[in-house]
């Protein structure tokens, strides 16, 4: 068994444009997904129940079924639906946001319920309504808590992005398969495909308990 | 300015309140002792809906309380101060106080500013305006708080166990900051174990046990002059 160095030097400046792709999904995802999940999170905490229903159904749905199927659907089963042809990076984007969103959703809501009742109670005693309360004390301070779990979803939905290759999407995971076919260097590609994804995961992490760190500051009652 | 009549409050299958009357005049401070669990503060939070009142009638300055539909209009005009200061931990002092001003009454922030600034000074913290919350001690947290309150400029001042959550050499700052109100005409309503300030500043105090006012007078009267047997042995165990 031999190594190739040349063919994962070689292989690089692809395998980096895949990975430039790759950010660029995961960001769009998580980004899209944040506000999807603000929205859904703060729906399962609505005080009228058929909003709390609804924002239920959708957090169960999508956490109950994988990544992969949702993507199959988005992609092939939407479009025979509607007779539209889908941009494979839109189905993608969609699918990967829809998904975040239900997990971002869920760390919204124990992150805004983390948040002491004395809070919300001091803010509607002053006149404010609920939703400025929520708006202008509750959200921001439960943001600060949130930002661990949220960094997991951003590494985890980096890693999860890997999923839409199979719609020929040409992220960093499609890159590589592209590249064994001609070159038939899995041993070479693979483990650096991995390399640059741990790379990044890593450099996510450690941004996140830097993050973590600043905003501690004032956090105590 | 506050009319309460037949008041009932249940937490499922528990009656805490047993129906409850009284009237609260224009500038009158009223202390409501009892025992805990006696249903005390249930009273003070029904005053501004942060309780939904089971059954019975309150009018806060001539306002039926009705839900939330104009419950957001009496509260901006009843303040209320918290055992647990209840500040807003991400902002500043200073942000703490305008942020109602502001978003309720639609003041400038110009103008909030200045009140905050005002009423910071009133409660002996003109330099902490740039201080978090976490960085005060108790008793600053709680004057911090009441001038928040105070920012609303609300007609009535409403008090739950302001100073049980200080420590004992912080009671008295914020004792005298509510002193101080009080002598300049607010009507107050105060929940407090502080025995000493019912005596020396409440007009009028209520004795509240298992849901209802079971006496109430002047503190002459009920400190000195206590009738009822369950008053007696509540004064008994705490003077």
């Amino acid at each position: 068994m031999n190594f190739d160095v040349t063919l994962v030097t070689n292989s690089m400046p692809l395998l980096l444009e895949g990975a430039l792709v790759t950010i660029k999904i995961t960001a769009l995802s998580v980004g899209l997904g944040l506000i999807i999940g603000l929205f859904a999170g703060i729906c399962r905490l609505a005080v009228f129940w058929p909003v709390r229903f609804l924002a239920a159904v959708y957090v169960d749905f999508i956490r109950g079924t994988p990544l992969l199927v949702q993507i199959f659907i988005m992609y092939f089963a939407l479009p025979m639906l509607t007779g539209m042809r889908i941009d494979p990076f839109i189905a993608a984007i969609t699918a990967c946001s829809v998904n975040s969103g239900a997990y971002i959703a869920e760390i919204f809501r124990a992150g805004i319920e983390s948040i002491d009742a004395g809070q919300m109670e001091a803010g509607r005693s002053l006149g404010m309504s609920w939703s400025q309360t929520m708006r202008y004390i509750i959200v921001p301070q439960a943001f600060k808590r949130i930002i661990p779990p949220l960094g997991n979803e951003f590494i985890a939905m980096l890693k999860d992005s890997s999923l839409v290759s199979v719609i020929g999407f040409e992220e960093l995971t499609r890159r590589g398969q592209l590249i064994i076919a001609r070159t038939y260097g899995s041993l070479e590609i693979w483990l650096s495909v991995a390399f640059i994804y741990l790379v990044m995961t890593l450099t996510i992490s450690r941004f996140v308990a830097y993050l973590e760190r600043r905003y501690k500051i004032d956090d105590r009652h | 300015m506050i009319d309460i009549k037949n008041l009932h409050k249940s937490f499922g299958k528990i009656d805490v309140l047993k129906g409850i009357d009284v009237f609260i005049a224009e500038k009158e401070v009223v202390v409501i002792i009892g025992p805990s669990g006696s249903g005390k503060s249930t009273l003070l939070r029904c005053i501004n809906y942060l309780e939904e009142p089971t059954d019975g009638e309150i009018i806060v300055d001539g306002i039926p309380l009705s839900g939330e539909a104009n419950i957001n209009k009496v509260r901006e005009e009843v303040g209320m101060v918290f055992q647990r200061f209840n500040l807003f931990g991400h902002m500043t002092v200073l942000e703490n106080i305008v942020l109602a001003p502001m978003k309720v009454r639609k003041l400038s922030r110009k103008d909030a500013v200045a009140t905050a600034k005002e009423l910071l000074d009133k409660v002996g913290l003109s330099d902490k305006a740039e201080a978090y919350p976490s960085q005060l001690s108790g008793g600053q947290q709680q004057r911090v708080a009441i001038a928040r309150a105070l920012a609303m400029k609300p007609k009535i001042m409403l008090f739950d166990e302001p100073t049980s959550a200080l420590d004992p050499e912080m009671v008295n700052e914020v004792l005298e900051v509510m002193n101080t109100l009080a002598k300049e005409g607010m009507t107050m309503v105060v929940v407090t174990h502080e025995m000493g300030f019912a005596r020396e500043v409440g007009d009028r105090v209520l004795f509240v046990d298992e849901g209802k006012i079971v006496e109430q007078g002047p503190p002459k009267a009920i400190f000195e002059e206590a009738k009822e047997e369950r008053l007696k042995s509540f004064l008994s165990k705490i003077l």
